[in-house]
């Protein structure tokens, strides 16, 4: 019984180390630095160019992140970074603060990211199958974060795409489900499958063999 | 662990551990998890699967995506500050344009269409202006000012317009007097001179009336059309069974009588609807009376032609058949002069007059299993047919069908199974 209070602060930990990708506190108008990010969108709306400044730099790593996760290659996670922000700085008139800011600025992300994954599709179905990157391979040979990328690519891609939202992304069950156009419900139970069966992967010992080559199969996803 | 022995399922667990409970059950979860070994275990693992994927670290975004980023914005802001028209977008702009654009070349068109239609309507453009400037109008074109051009075409058209037609209704009342040949319609009774100064107008009135009394309503209809000496261009009555009788008539009634009518025919029963309309033929029976005129001046010079020089036979025939000509030509504009004039003196109200209908019952409608057996082999028909109309399809495009699902079948089947291969692996 003395065995879950433990687990519990464990998971607090856990979600302590997650904030690698947190957003960065800046030393610029200290205004600016407790705006929350609705007021900072508001702000830039009306032609703020610092609130904007201070946006980015909250969320420049985490948006990183996210496509960086989501994509075997940096150079392509780095231009879609940048697409984002650019389109947050175009369509900074038509802002309204429904939703988080998080909120919107992951589900432009993840709309991008969704066209990117499509026109790559599109682009190996007309010119034929790419071969894997040789480069990112041996990069990924010395990635200290295979172990966790290969479990992560045995899981459904939506099971997954649920999983990451919520671990590095930290969207709670109802942002993910209007995200993903999903009932929240549906959303608890993947997220828990996606646990229950990455835990198993990482539980169980390690293959001898060669590891997979996570490359294109993971944006395809 | 099974919901049989746990009130606390494994999902609530993880959502406890993510803070997406509310405050009570997250409290009674809580509790759950203290004294619950396989709870607390659960717990322990998914905490040790959460601090497993924290190990996952990306590297920082490089700072030319700053840069770039930074960049895009200085470019954005600086036209709002220099030139404030490039906030408005181009789409706006270009609606904006093309509204615009829309009405200009609009605006031209009513103007110059509107240009040709007064040209039109007193005489033919080029002449018109010329006869303008030899009758004396006072104003040619060159003399005004590009203005107000339009306005100064317009009045002269107008004013030369008045003058043709007092030279014509002076020409015409000479005629009459017998000054002329005494030939043709010129000889009226000088009519034609009295409707270039009024307006010659034919009405049209359009009645829709509901009766009760159907055939108390369709004998007052006889009677106003004998008190007012009109008379039914057409009339149709429909007197079906177990529906609404109806009388949809054309009727013309004379234009000094046409008020006094209409208000007699609205006390037939309730008045539905009217509209009422005129169409004014001034300019039309001008001009037929001005071709009349001229026909008959060409038919008197052939006939002293043909009385006064000698010739060969063909010569004499020919004429002749020219006279025939002329002659034909006017009997048919005076029968068109007169139907206009008819027009004219008489009003015509299309009138719609129905019964208030009551249905009633009787014994004359099929039973129940008549209609249902006439309707089950009415729907047997459909679907023959339709069926029918389906085999005939196929059997027409089949062919062509299977041509072309057999060129396409084995590209298409590649590039789906190109395409799903690309989609789920590599």
């Amino acid at each position: 019984m003395q065995e879950a209070l433990p687990a519990i602060v464990l998971s607090s930990e856990a979600k302590s180390i997650t904030m690698n990708d947190e957003p960065a506190q800046t030393e610029a108008n200290p205004e600016f630095c407790k705006a929350s990010d609705e007021r900072l969108m508001l702000a830039f709306s009306q032609g703020s160019t610092e609130a904007f400044a201070e946006l980015f730099v909250r969320y420049k790593q985490p948006l990183y992140g996210f496509f960086r996760r989501r994509l075997g290659d940096p150079a392509r996670a780095e231009e879609l970074t940048q697409e984002t922000f650019l389109v947050v700085l175009r369509s900074a008139s038509r802002y309204e603060p429904r939703a988080l800011f998080r909120t919107y600025l992951y589900a432009i992300g993840f709309k991008i990211l969704r066209a990117h994954r499509h026109r790559a599709v599109l682009r190996a179905t007309i010119l034929g199958l790419q071969k894997p990157d040789q480069m990112a391979s041996v990069r990924e040979a010395h990635d200290a974060n295979l172990t966790v990328r290969e479990a992560l690519s045995k899981l459904q891609s939506i099971e997954r795409e649920i999983l990451l939202l919520r671990e590095f992304e930290q969207l709670s069950y109802s942002e993910i489900a209007d995200l993903l156009r999903l009932p929240v419900n549906t959303v608890r139970s993947r997220l828990f499958r996606a646990r229950a069966t990455l835990r198993d992967i990482l539980a169980a010992p390690a293959p001898q063999a060669a590891p997979a080559k996570l490359t294109e199969s993971e944006e395809h996803a | 662990m099974n919901s049989a022995t746990h009130q606390v399922t494994p999902e609530e667990v993880m959502a406890f551990l993510d803070g997406e409970l509310s405050s009570a059950r997250a409290q009674s979860v809580f509790e759950h998890v203290k004294h619950c070994a396989d709870c607390a275990s659960l717990a322990a693992e998914l905490g040790n699967t959460q601090r497993q994927l924290a190990t996952w670290r990306v590297d920082a975004l490089p700072s030319r995506v700053e840069s770039a980023v930074f960049e895009r914005l200085d470019q954005q802001n600086a036209p709002l500050r220099k030139a404030t028209w490039k906030w408005i977008g181009v789409r706006p702009l270009l609606t904006v344009s093309g509204v615009a654009a829309a009405l200009v070349i609009g605006f031209l068109f009513a103007t110059v269409s509107g240009r040709s239609y007064r040209a039109n309507m007193y005489m033919e453009p080029r002449p018109a202006s010329q006869s303008v400037a030899a009758l004396g109008g006072g104003t040619t074109p060159r003399q005004v000012s590009s203005k107000s051009k339009a306005i100064a075409e317009y009045e002269t058209l107008l004013r030369a317009k008045q003058q043709l037609a007092m030279r014509s209704s002076l020409e015409l009342e000479s005629a009459g007097r017998g000054e002329g040949d005494g030939n043709g319609p010129i000889d009226e009774d000088g009519r034609a001179t009295a409707d270039f100064h009024q307006p010659m107008i034919a009405r049209t009135v359009s009645l829709t009336i509901v009766t009760k009394d159907f055939p108390a309503s369709r004998a007052q209809l006889d009677a106003i059309l004998a008190r007012y000496h009109g008379y039914a261009a057409q009339l149709t009555a429909n007197n079906a069974e177990n529906r609404a009788r109806s009388i949809t008539a054309s009727l013309r009634v004379p234009a000094s009588e046409l008020p006094a009518a209409i208000s007699a025919l609205k006390n037939l029963g309730h008045l539905e609807s009217e509209s009422q309309s005129g169409e004014e033929v001034t300019q039309q029976h001008a001009d037929l009376v001005a071709r009349l005129k001229n026909a008959s001046e060409t038919e008197t010079r052939l006939q002293a032609i043909l009385q006064q020089r000698t010739g060969k036979v063909a010569d004499v025939l020919a004429v002749e058949q020219e006279i025939a000509r002329v002659r034909g030509e006017i009997e048919q504009m005076q029968a068109e002069q007169k139907a206009l004039e008819h027009r004219v003196d008489f009003s015509t109200i299309e009138l719609n007059l129905t019964e208030e209908y009551k249905a009633q019952l009787d014994g004359s409608s099929p039973s129940v299993s008549t209609r249902m057996h006439n309707a089950l082999v009415n729907g047997f028909d459909h679907a023959a047919e339709s069926l029918l109309g389906l085999l005939l399809f196929f059997m027409e495009a089949g062919p062509i069908l299977l041509l072309w699902s057999a060129v396409l079948f084995l590209p298409a089947f590649f590039l789906i199974r190109r395409y799903r291969r690309a989609a789920t692996a590599s």
